[in-house]
């Protein structure tokens, strides 16, 4: 029964040499001759193989790539010899060359089917007599006479595969060529292998696939790295492969995983700043420009906080109410026109009372329009007559605080009803202090401002805003609480510029505000107010003004005028805690449940507040740029 | 002697594919060409042609029947040059074949030799069109062809497998051996006479001597051009320059034709 052995492999070990780049040319050739290189670097492609096979066996390769697999089946065929140990054939071979390696693509189908049967050790009578069944199989009658070269890969693959088992060979050579062709080709070329194993054809398969191994196949070895891991039945050893294999990704997986949490450790940043409002911006934009990384972060969805405008059909709209930036400090407003230009804007806002219209700020237009006066002198004289008629002589409240300051006409008419609206309550229940002065100018000047500059940026603030974001990490939509949950280590220092009551989870109590609210609406009119900011201090009208925000690029709106409007009414609203806060309400109360939190805040040892709600401070824009510009000096002196 | 008979008989066995490989090379090398194989004729009585246009200027008187004299000497150079050449590169030109199926390696180097022999023994055509047309008479010795067609083929073959495994690990040799390749060209006496040199006999030494090529020359030209019968020195030369260029390449072949595989 010896005969029954079809392949025996006896401790097959085969060496490569393996250059690190193949030496084919005289140069190297003399150069690595002299550094003695050559010949050393071995590698041992398989080592110490042992298997035998019987007649009508069927035997699956299986492995990773460059386990070993196409060596053995080379060693097998004969092209490679052993380096150690023997492999004894008993038969004749026939490999399934891949996918058209052995015709010449110049040549026809039908000269090839004789070349390529001759090379697989046909004769040529032999293949006279089944030349049919060849073409038959491979189903290609019609391209007979046309170049292998214009052939498809499946094509290819049919005909390899019909010249190769035209007879049945002793043993047949599967290299992953069948991977390719149709279903049909496929199920075609299975029945045929199927056929030649039952007439005691030898099989070995070689494939990635181990479901396939397993139909096909009753044995199989399992090799990796040139030594057989596992051989035997093809069942076992392919599930013990797959298991292997499916360890080895879950491990790469977890490595993967732990790699990655290592690097998001790492990953630390300098300062967290938490609020992408004018404060933070201005920080974070130092922060960088001094080499420290930042990330910002804010809960809405939007940089920029209350300054943010968003662009509506080419108008820029403050969401928030009426931003316009004011400034005597030389240092902020080079600042902020170094990071982008700014429109020159004069506010001349204009107040509407029942159906009389007069002048903001208070002067020369106002009176004249009140009282028909139009010298200073007697303006001044008729003001100090009207304050020295009531005889207030401590202001009890903000009504009489207002009285004693312009007087009982332009109190009723310009005071009293807006400020009984901003507050929601009766002037006579406000405190005095919130009004400290009502500035009267005995001019026809209606800047409201006295500040050396005013403008606003151009193409809105969220543009300052980007530009001083430029280059720094952002993420919206995040609340502080749980972003510092899920990553308490990677920062250095904070930032803080929200409430700074919620920092410390109102254990105080909770700070007040003031809110507003505001109905934004477009309407399809080139003008609607003739005025950026128009005031009703009438009683009766349930907002405090409107805002048309085109105007604030007056400009613009003159060179290009659109068809149409974007107004928003600015209703005030009593604050809720959850609701947006707008003003700090600076009064003994809420100063003093600051002065608490503050003491706490300061106790912290990487946190800084800054900004109009982390420092609950009315604020101007100019203001906290320079309030920020001053702590990150102060910050950057303080690491140095 | 196992091992010789061992051999002959895989050659016997393989013959049906040298002889499908060199129709495949036949074919392929005129294909879709209007003339096709008349190619093998045209081609070698163009260049002559132009090689008599240019060179009968300068050495007519001393050559009777330049034309004839040119080709004898030209088609045998050309014959190895294109058999040791395309035998040099045969096993990097059926690379992917030899990394999958076991067919013995020198099968492709003596197809290729075999094939471009094939094409020399076609060519033959065109110096027999020249002769007709200069009037040049057919000896009785042009009968002794096939014996030197056979001795440079054998030389062709050895020198051809040496090559061959060279190539394998060295590739700069092709560039190399196409300068050679001219350079004989130039030494032996194909588009001048010898007797040209004959006040340089170191030269004419050299040449007549230690250039294999000129032994294959000088015994065709005596056969064909002079009609005479080649002297003893060269027809024992040429066979034993056949006979040692076949043993060294054998030799140096089947030595590293194992190694190959690793670097094809």
């Amino acid at each position: 029964m010896k005969n029954d052995v079809v392949i025996e492999v006896k401790d097959l070990t085969i060496r490569f040499n393996l250059e690190k780049e193949r030496v084919d040319n005289l140069k190297e050739y003399a150069i690595k001759f002299i550094k003695k290189e050559l010949m050393f670097q071995e590698f041992l492609a398989l080592k110490g193989i042992n298997f035998k096979v019987r007649r009508g066996e069927a035997w699956g390769l299986i492995g990773p790539n460059g386990s070993g697999k196409s060596t053995l089946l080379k060693a097998i065929s004969g092209i490679l010899q052993p380096y150690v140990g023997s492999v004894v054939v008993n038969g004749r071979i026939a490999p399934l060359i891949e996918l058209g390696a052995g015709f010449d693509k110049d040549l026809t189908a039908r000269e090839n089917i004789y070349l390529n049967g001759l090379v697989l050790g046909y004769t040529r009578e032999f293949i006279d007599e089944n030349f049919e069944d060849i073409v038959d199989f491979a189903n290609i009658e019609k391209f007979l006479d046309s170049p292998v070269k214009n052939f498809s890969s499946g094509m290819k693959a049919r005909l390899g595969f019909a010249i190769a088992t035209i007879t049945d060979p002793d043993i047949l050579i599967v290299d992953e060529v069948l991977e390719v062709g149709d279903l049909r080709f496929r199920s075609k070329c299975n029945a045929r292998m199927k056929k030649m194993l039952a007439d005691g054809t030898t099989l070995l398969y070689v494939s990635h696939n181990t479901e396939s191994v397993k139909r096909m196949c009753d044995h199989a070895i399992w090799l990796d790295h040139g030594k057989i891991v596992k051989v035997g039945d093809a069942n076992a050893v392919c599930d013990a492969y797959v298991a292997k294999q499916e360890e080895i990704i879950m491990l790469k997986q977890e490595n993967l995983r732990r790699k990655r949490k290592k690097k998001a450790k790492k990953k630390r940043y300098d300062y967290l700043i938490v609020g992408a409002g004018l404060y933070g911006a201005v920080f974070a934009r130092i922060m960088r420009k001094a080499g420290k990384k930042c990330l910002v972060i804010d809960r809405r969805d939007h940089i920029g906080g209350n300054v943010y405008t968003e662009n509506m059909d080419g108008i820029q709209v403050h969401r928030y109410g009426a931003h316009i930036f004011h400034t005597s400090d030389e240092r902020v407003w080079k600042f902020v026109n170094r990071q982008i230009p700014f429109i020159p804007f004069v506010n001349s806002p204009v107040a509407v009372y029942k159906d009389e219209i007069y002048n903001l700020p208070f002067n020369m237009n106002t009176f004249s329009r009140l009282w028909g006066l139009t010298k200073p002198e007697d303006v001044k004289r008729k003001i100090e007559e009207q304050i020295a008629q009531l005889g207030i002589t401590e202001p009890a409240n903000l009504e009489e605080q207002a009285l004693s300051l312009v007087g009982p006409d332009v109190y009723e008419k310009l005071v009293k009803g807006y400020t009984e609206k901003q507050w929601g309550r009766d002037c006579k229940e406000l405190p005095p202090f919130i009004i400290e002065r009502l500035p009267v100018r005995l001019t026809y000047d209606n800047n409201y401002f006295d500040d050396k500059y005013q403008g606003i940026p151009a193409g809105g603030y969220t543009a300052l805003i980007e530009r001083l974001l430029k280059n720094v990490e952002v993420v919206l939509n995040t609340d502080y609480r749980d972003y510092i949950q899920e990553h308490p280590d990677r920062f250095e220092r904070i930032v803080y510029t929200g409430m700074i009551d919620e920092y410390y989870d109102y254990q105080f109590g909770h700070l007040e505000y003031r809110s507003l609210r505001f109905e934004t609406e477009r309407i399809e009119t080139e003008n609607y107010q003739g005025n950026a900011v128009v005031n009703y201090t009438d009683r009766e009208v349930p907002y405090t003004r409107i805002i048309e925000h085109k105007y604030f690029n007056p400009a613009r709106t003159r060179n290009n005028p659109l068809p149409f409007t974007v107004i928003s009414r600015e209703y005030p609203e009593a604050w809720k805690p959850g609701m947006e806060p707008y003003y700090p309400v600076n009064d003994e109360k809420n100063n003093a449940l600051y002065e608490k939190y503050r003491q706490l805040a300061e106790k912290e040892e990487n946190v800084i507040f800054g900004g109009r709600l982390g420092e609950y401070k009315y604020y101007d824009m100019d203001k906290v740029i320079a309030a920020a510009l001053d702590a990150a000096e102060i910050e950057l002196a303080r690491r140095e | 002697m196992d091992l010789f008979e061992y051999r002959i008989r895989t050659l016997i066995k393989y013959k049906s594919l040298i002889w499908e490989l060199v129709r495949r090379d036949l074919r392929l090398k005129y294909r879709r060409s209007f003339f096709g194989y008349a190619w093998s004729i045209l081609n070698p009585l163009l260049i002559m042609a132009v090689l008599t246009t240019v060179f009968s200027l300068m050495f007519k008187k001393q050559i009777e029947n330049y034309p004839v004299y040119l080709l004898t000497g030209r088609m045998l150079h050309e014959f190895l040059k294109n058999s040791t050449t395309s035998g040099m590169k045969s096993i990097q030109k059926n690379a992917a074949l030899l990394k999958k199926v076991y067919v013995p390696k020198y099968i492709f180097t003596l197809a290729q030799i075999t094939s471009c022999m094939v094409d020399f023994v076609l060519s033959l055509g065109a110096l027999f069109i020249v002769m007709l047309v200069t009037r040049a008479p057919f000896p009785p010795t042009m009968l002794l062809m096939p014996f030197v067609i056979i001795q440079i083929y054998i030389f062709c073959c050895g020198l051809g497998f040496f090559l061959a495994q060279l190539c394998v690990f060295f590739k700069d040799i092709q560039y190399i051996y196409q300068a050679v390749m001219t350079a004989l060209f130039y030494l032996t006496p194909i588009v001048y006479p010898i007797t040209k040199l004959k006040k340089r006999p170191k030269i004419v030494f050299v040449i007549t001597h230690m250039n294999p090529l000129y032994y294959y020359v000088e015994q065709f030209r005596a056969i064909v051009y002079r009609g005479e019968l080649p002297s003893l020195y060269y027809i024992v030369g040429g066979c034993l320059l056949a006979f040692v260029m076949l043993v060294i390449g054998v030799y140096f072949f089947q030595k590293y034709k194992d190694r190959f595989i690793l670097y094809i």
